[in-house]
């Protein structure tokens, strides 16, 4: 069946109409719901999934869940996952996203902050090569007092890698004191890539904070002619700045067991 | 700032909403028609190929769809739009003297004879949508300079140049408002500084809309040859009415090689304007466009104006400031696209919003594949006043080169309150705290313009900041 | 090893078109310690710059060699292989790589063989400790997020690691308190034991050097060395500062 995703994959945005793309899709998304008491914390970890995947989430009090989900390169062709999650009172979703390639990847995820001082991290690390796609789209709902959300990105593209990424942080009104935070770092290694970025505030709510930082560009050439001073060659230098993105994302699983896991098999 | 006696909730604007008895002599029936079109173009004398151009732009005006993305402009209703009213006056007037005692009494009371003698080069004040007075000073003229209305250009010598870029920049396909604009424009100032002449002192333009429910379509068209130099200023400033007003406007700019052109705007329209304003700048190798706006005014803006980095080493640099108050949707912003090596953009923009209005900065930075060796550099910040505004922020990047340097910036906050405490310690009530604060948080764009022009956006700032002129 | 180590003669560079350093002549031998002293502004971390091969200096005049070889058309990396070091006045962040895997990639890059992860981490602790360095150090993203004596400690901890045969510390006693100069000075203590290593210490302050032995003494003013010395220099700088030399220019 042909289906039409319109999210993530139509543009939100006025000016640089790409329209939506039609992908294949089952008509039916397989369903994974996790199930959390309060106050428990889980981490959670998918490599590989289906072709059409909704994971749902809904967190009561203090619940802390932590999803990982792993593309390797030898990984499915086309995967479109969906994610939501809704956080109660002080619980804490986190999402570590790492793609290691694949010829074409859809997104998206979003988190509702509903509790106050709920909070969602969304830490994305991608590397793509060859003609492939990676379509995200992430999105942090501030609706609670005093709530965070952090959406860190870094990836790589090299060859005639395309990717997308719409990080949307929408403070509601009422969301009094809430605090958002939003960075991508991109680094292009050739130049028939395409990068698109849309990092988007929405703002309803006077007493909150919001910020935005993004990079994008091939290596810094302070950076790379301090790495060669120490004896690297320049594609050494850029091959080693290349994996570090990743490893960044990797770096930053708190669990201490996957996090080794996952660096001895991806890394 | 001791001259502010009470706190006004709502904007008092009556410094500004001064306006005579309409009593235009001559104005076309509400609504849009061929007829209607080849009326107006017959009243102007068009040359053929310009009511050629104008029944085309309607044929694709009738055709586009109205934009979906942007703040709501349902409150607008074409049929309801005069769309050309000429003022009850000859066309030129060669001495301040003998224009209309209203209309001078308007323009005395904005200011701009005695700028004008002050500093300015020449003022080119549209009052409706006729040139109502226009004077160049001699030694701009005698350097070559060319400033005049574009309808007397467009009969003059430089009829064929107008010709050659005429809606070339922004085509009437562009989307419907451009393409109304190419239909029923009327009005506006042609510029031409030949190569390598500097224009040391500022050309102004202060326009102005007077008659209830008329609509403004005034096209700006500057070329500033190889080398050349030049500030131009374009004022807005237009009384209150009930009726809604639509100002679709279109400012064409060529900045030759190695030329400069700083393109300045403070627009404060009335507050039921539908500002739909079109304007786009193609800069050519070494060239630089600058453009620094301020934006106030209107119940509704979509104002985005577009820097095409044309030639290698092109520069853009882009500073502004918007401020959205009470029934206010101000989407403002800019577009850059980067289509040769070792262009670069500079793009530093504020927003208020205070009282329920909503301000949205959108961008977009296209850096295409022949733009190696290419950086922009983009900041926004955003300050939200109260809990009724809004404020949003959507950038886009679109990057097809590696060789380029793309950064992004935002932030989006309230006022510190320590910042309000610290300046209260030193005797400033809360109110002037918070004016003094938003004057600075402006200070980016206040700082590029023209001491008088400087002075009157602060002005405007503790106006909305206060509701009283001290 | 009569010759020379290093090898300038007549050397003259600039940055756009600016010429920076004028006709500098000099010569180090095997296991010496030179020292540069002179005011800001002097050329000091140009010449630094000149010998690493940054990019942003043109070499305008004059020869450069070390260890017999012509350096003007080696590339920053290649230097780096035949054993010159720079330690950085303000070092670069890295985020994502860990000083320890930086510095094991660039030696591994330089032998062009693997290195067995258990002994360089010895080697690394060895060095940890000679400057007083917590572990976390070689663990954490390099130079991310440290402290100014941090970045230099780490400058340091990477001139042991590697192991140069030729170590230019540019300014790595600057802004540093009296704890954490005594500290670099230990880890230089440490890298003068290798009697085949050359030092080249630019400095603008003598702090750094009682402790350290100190074979030749340069005075840089102005692009140009106006005196060359023993270390008797130090201490008349010390006492003096520059504006005799500078005087002298004129």
């Amino acid at each position: 069946m042909k289906t039409i995703i319109n999210k993530p994959i139509a543009e939100t945005y006025g000016w640089l109409h790409a329209g939506g793309t039609a992908v294949d899709l089952p008509e039916e998304p397989a369903r994974e719901v996790f199930s959390l008491a309060p106050g428990e914390t889980k981490t959670v970890v998918r490599t590989d999934a289906d072709l059409y995947v909704r994971y749902e989430a809904e967190l009561p009090e203090g619940a802390s869940l932590h999803f990982i989900e792993i593309k390797s390169a030898d990984g499915p062709e086309k995967t479109h996952a969906d994610i939501r999650a809704v956080c109660g009172k002080d619980a804490h979703f986190r999402w570590t996203r790492l793609l290691f390639d694949g010829q074409a990847t859809y997104d998206n995820c979003s988190a509702e902050l509903a509790g106050e001082g709920s909070s969602f991290t969304a830490d994305i690390g991608y590397r793509l090569s060859s003609d492939h796609i990676y379509d995200v789209n992430c999105e942090a709902v501030h609706t609670g007092k005093r709530t965070g959300s952090r959406i860190l990105s870094s990836g790589v593209l090299a060859d005639e890698a395309d990717k997308l990424l719409r990080g949307t942080i929408d403070f509601k009104s009422g969301c009094a004191g809430a605090v958002g935070n939003e960075s991508e770092e991109v680094l292009l290694l050739s130049e028939n890539i395409r990068n698109r970025s849309v990092p988007v505030i929405l703002c309803d709510e006077e007493d909150v904070v919001g910020n935005h930082g993004a990079s994008i560009g091939r290596p810094d050439e302070n950076l790379l002619y301090y790495m060669e001073s120490r004896g690297l060659r320049a594609d050494e230098a850029v091959e080693l700045l290349a994996a570090a993105k990743l490893a960044a994302v990797v770096n930053r699983i708190p669990d201490e067991k996957i996090r080794e896991e996952i660096r001895e098999k991806y890394l | 700032m001791s001259g502010e006696k009470t706190y006004v909730e709502d904007v008092n604007r009556e410094f500004y909403d001064f306006r005579y008895e309409e009593h235009a002599g001559y104005k076309v029936a509400s609504g849009l028609t061929e007829e209607i079109i080849r009326q107006i173009s017959a009243e102007k004398k068009d040359p053929d190929w310009m009511l050629e151009f104008r029944l085309k732009s309607l044929e694709v005006f009738n055709r586009l769809k109205m934009p979906l993305w942007g703040p709501s402009i349902e409150g607008l209703n074409m049929d309801n739009i005069v769309t050309y009213v000429r003022p009850d006056t000859e066309r030129m007037h060669a001495s301040w003297d003998e224009v209309p005692a209203d209309i001078k009494d308007t323009f005395e009371r904005l200011g701009i004879p005695k700028s004008e003698r002050e500093s300015l080069a020449g003022v080119g004040a549209q009052y409706d949508s006729e040139l109502v007075y226009h004077n160049v000073k001699k030694e701009v003229a005698e350097q070559g300079v060319v400033y005049t209305d574009i309808e007397s250009a467009l009969r003059g010598p430089y009829g064929e140049v107008i010709r050659e870029h005429f809606m070339k920049l922004v085509p009437p396909e562009d989307h419907k408002f451009a393409a109304l604009h190419g239909a029923v424009w009327s009005g506006g100032s042609f510029v031409y500084v030949p190569p390598g002449v500097s224009v040391e002192i500022p050309l102004q333009s202060y326009f102005r809309l007077n008659a209830p429910g008329a609509g403004q379509f005034e096209h700006t068209l500057i070329i500033v040859d190889e080398g050349a130099d030049l500030h131009f200023i374009e004022g807005c400033s237009a009384p209150k009415y009930n009726v809604a007003n639509l100002h679709a406007g279109c400012v064409e700019l060529f900045v030759g090689k190695y030329a400069k052109l700083r393109y300045s705007t403070i627009e404060n329209w009335s507050k039921n304007m539908y500002n739909l304003n079109t304007k786009r700048a193609r800069v050519e190798e070494g060239g630089k466009i600058e453009w620094v706006s301020g934006s106030f005014g209107s119940h509704v803006s979509y104002l985005y104006p577009m820097s095409i980095l044309a030639g290698e080493g092109a520069q853009c640099e882009f500073t502004g400031v918007t401020f959205a108050g009470a029934g206010q949707n101000l989407d403002t912003g800019c577009k850059i696209v980067h289509s040769a090596p070792k262009t670069t953009s500079h793009v530093n923009t504020r927003s208020i919003s205070k009282s329920g209005g909503i301000s949205t900065f959108r961008s977009a930075v296209v850096v295409g594949a022949k733009a190696a060796g290419s950086k922009s550099a983009v900041s926004c910040e955003s300050l939200i006043l109260d809990k009724e505004s809004r404020s949003d922020t959507i950038p886009a990047m679109d990057v097809r080169t590696n060789l380029a340097d793309v950064g992004h910036e935002a932030k989006i906050g309230r006022i510190s309150d320590e910042a309000v405490y610290y300046l209260m310690s030193r005797g400033l009530s809360e109110e002037d705290a918070k004016a003094l604060i938003v004057s600075g948080f402006a200070e980016n764009v206040s700082r590029e313009l023209p001491l008088e022009y400087a002075v009157e956006m602060n002005n405007l700032i503790r106006i909305e900041m206060k509701g009283a002129i001290g | 090893m009569s010759e020379h180590f290093l090898k300038i003669k007549e050397l003259s560079a600039g940055v756009d078109g600016k010429e920076i350093l004028h006709k500098i002549d000099l010569a180090v031998n095997a296991g010496e310690t030179h020292v540069i002293m002179g005011p800001n502004g002097a050329g000091k971390s140009s010449l630094a710059g000149v010998l690493m091969g940054n990019p942003n200096y043109e070499v305008t005049g004059g020869t450069l060699e070390f260890k017999g070889e012509a350096l003007d058309e080696l590339s920053v990396n290649e230097r780096a292989k035949r054993g010159i070091f720079l330690s950085f006045q303000n070092p670069v962040e890295v985020p994502g790589i860990s000083l320890e895997n930086f510095a094991r990639s660039a030696l591994e890059s330089r032998t062009g063989e693997k290195i067995r992860i258990w002994n360089f981490r010895k080697d690394v602790q060895r060095a940890l400790d000679a400057l007083e360095m917590d572990r976390s150090y070689a663990e954490r993203d390099l130079n991310v997020g440290f402290s100014g004596g941090e970045k230099k400690k780490a400058e340091v901890l990477q001139m042991l690691l590697l192991k140069p045969s030729l170590a230019i510390l540019d300014e790595t006693d600057s802004g540093l308190d009296v704890d954490a100069v005594r500290t670099v000075s230990r880890g230089v203590r440490e890298f003068q034991k290798d009697r085949e290593a050359a030092l080249i210490i630019i400095t603008h302050n003598a702090a750094i050097l009682s402790s350290l032995r100190v074979d030749k003494v340069h005075i840089l003013v102005d692009g140009r060395i106006v005196t060359s010395g023993g270390p008797e220099l130090i201490g008349k700088i010390g006492r003096e500062g520059f504006s005799d030399f500078e005087e002298k220019k004129a």
